[in-house]
C-alpha cells in the first residue's frame, strides 16, 4: 500500500474528544498536585539548607580547648557565692590530691586564675 | 465570540476562566493530534494534559507575536518529540506492551502497524520528523507547516519528500 495513503488514513481516522469539563477538572487537579510537589521539594530544600547553616554555625562555636569552658566558669571567682566558692576549693583540693602529676595540676589551676595558686606564684603578695 | 488573544489577555489579567475556555476550544484539535500519534486514548489525554499544563505557565508570558493556534501546535510537536524519544528508550528497554487500540479502526493497518510507522518516524532527523508528523497527524498544508517551523514552503516539501522516502525504505524492508 502506498505510504501516503496510509498517512491519509491515519489523518482521517475518527476519534471522540474527551469531555471538556472532566478534562479541565483533571487538568487543574494535576496542575495543583505538581505545584504542591514542587513546593514540597522547595520547602524541603530550604529547611535542609537552614539546618545545615545552623549546624555549621554551632559546630564552629565548639572548641576542643577545655580552658574556654573552665575559664568561663571559674575566672570570676571573687564574685562567686560562698557555696560555689567552697565547691571550687574542694574541687581544687581533690584535683591536687588525686593527680598523677601535681605540677601539671598546679599549672592548670594557675592558668584558670585560681586565686590561692596565683597568690602562691606571686610569692604570697596580694 | 472572543478571540484567542482576547482570552489570553483576560487570563494574564488573572481570569482563569478564560484559560478554561481556551482549553475547551482547542482540546479537540490537540487531543486529535495525539490520538493519531499514540493510538491510545489514555496516553493521548495525558499528552494533551501535559501540553495545557505547560500552556498555563507559558501563557502568562505570551507576547502576542504569533497566533495562539501556531504556538499551541509548536508545543504539540515538542511534546510529540518527547514522546517519541521516551518511546524509543522504552522500546530499547523492552518496557512497552502492545497498546490496546481501543476505539481504533484497524482495517488500514494491513502491511505494518501504526506503532511501526511511528517508531520509524522517531528515527527520522528532527526537521523531517516534524514535517511528517504535521502531515500525518493533521494533514496540515505545507504553507502552515512552513509558518510553524519558520522555514520556506519549498523546504517543508523537500523535507517531507526525504522523510517519505526514508520511511518507505525502513518499512518495506
Amino acid at each position: 500500500m502506498n505510504i501516503e495513503n496510509k498517512f491519509q488514513q491515519i489523518a482521517q481516522s475518527g476519534f471522540n474528544a474527551p469531555d471538556g469539563d472532566t478534562f479541565l477538572k483533571n487538568l487543574h487537579g494535576e496542575r495543583q498536585r505538581r505545584y504542591q510537589k514542587k513546593m514540597g521539594i522547595v520547602n524541603g530544600f530550604a529547611a535542609a539548607s537552614m539546618v545545615f547553616v545552623l549546624s555549621l554555625v554551632t559546630f564552629n562555636q565548639l572548641t576542643d580547648d577545655p580552658m574556654d569552658y573552665a575559664s568561663n566558669d571559674l575566672k570570676k571567682i571573687e564574685v562567686m557565692d560562698s557555696e560555689t566558692e567552697e565547691f571550687v576549693y574542694d574541687l581544687a583540693g581533690y584535683l591536687v590530691e588525686n593527680s598523677n602529676d601535681i605540677w601539671e595540676t598546679l599549672a592548670f589551676l594557675d592558668k584558670i586564675d585560681f586565686e590561692p595558686v596565683a597568690t602562691m606564684n606571686d610569692g604570697g603578695i596580694q | 465570540m472572543k478571540t484567542d488573544h482576547e482570552l489570553i489577555r483576560e487570563f494574564q489579567d488573572g481570569n482563569n476562566t478564560a484559560f478554561d475556555e481556551l482549553v475547551k476550544r482547542h482540546l479537540p484539535n490537540t487531543y486529535g493530534f495525539f490520538i493519531k500519534f499514540t493510538a491510545d486514548e489514555v496516553e493521548a489525554e495525558d499528552l494533551a494534559q501535559d501540553v495545557f499544563i505547560k500552556m498555563f505557565k507559558a501563557l502568562k508570558k505570551f507576547r502576542f507575536e504569533s497566533e495562539f493556534k501556531t504556538y499551541l501546535f509548536r508545543a504539540n510537536i515538542n511534546m510529540s518529540n518527547t514522546y517519541l524519544r521516551r518511546n524509543k528508550w522504552r522500546n530499547l528497554l523492552h518496557l512497552d506492551q502492545a497498546p490496546d487500540p481501543g476505539y481504533m479502526d484497524t482495517t488500514y493497518e494491513d502491511g505494518w502497524r501504526r506503532k511501526e510507522l511511528w517508531d520509524a518516524v522517531a528515527k527520522l532527523p528532527s526537521r523531517q520528523r516534524m514535517v511528517v508528523t504535521m502531515r500525518i497527524a493533521q494533514e496540515m498544508p505545507y504553507k502552515a507547516i512552513s509558518e510553524i517551523m519558520g522555514i520556506s514552503e519549498n523546504s517543508a516539501k523537500v523535507n517531507y519528500h526525504h522523510a517519505v522516502k526514508a520511511l518507505k525504505e525502513k518499512l518495506e524492508n
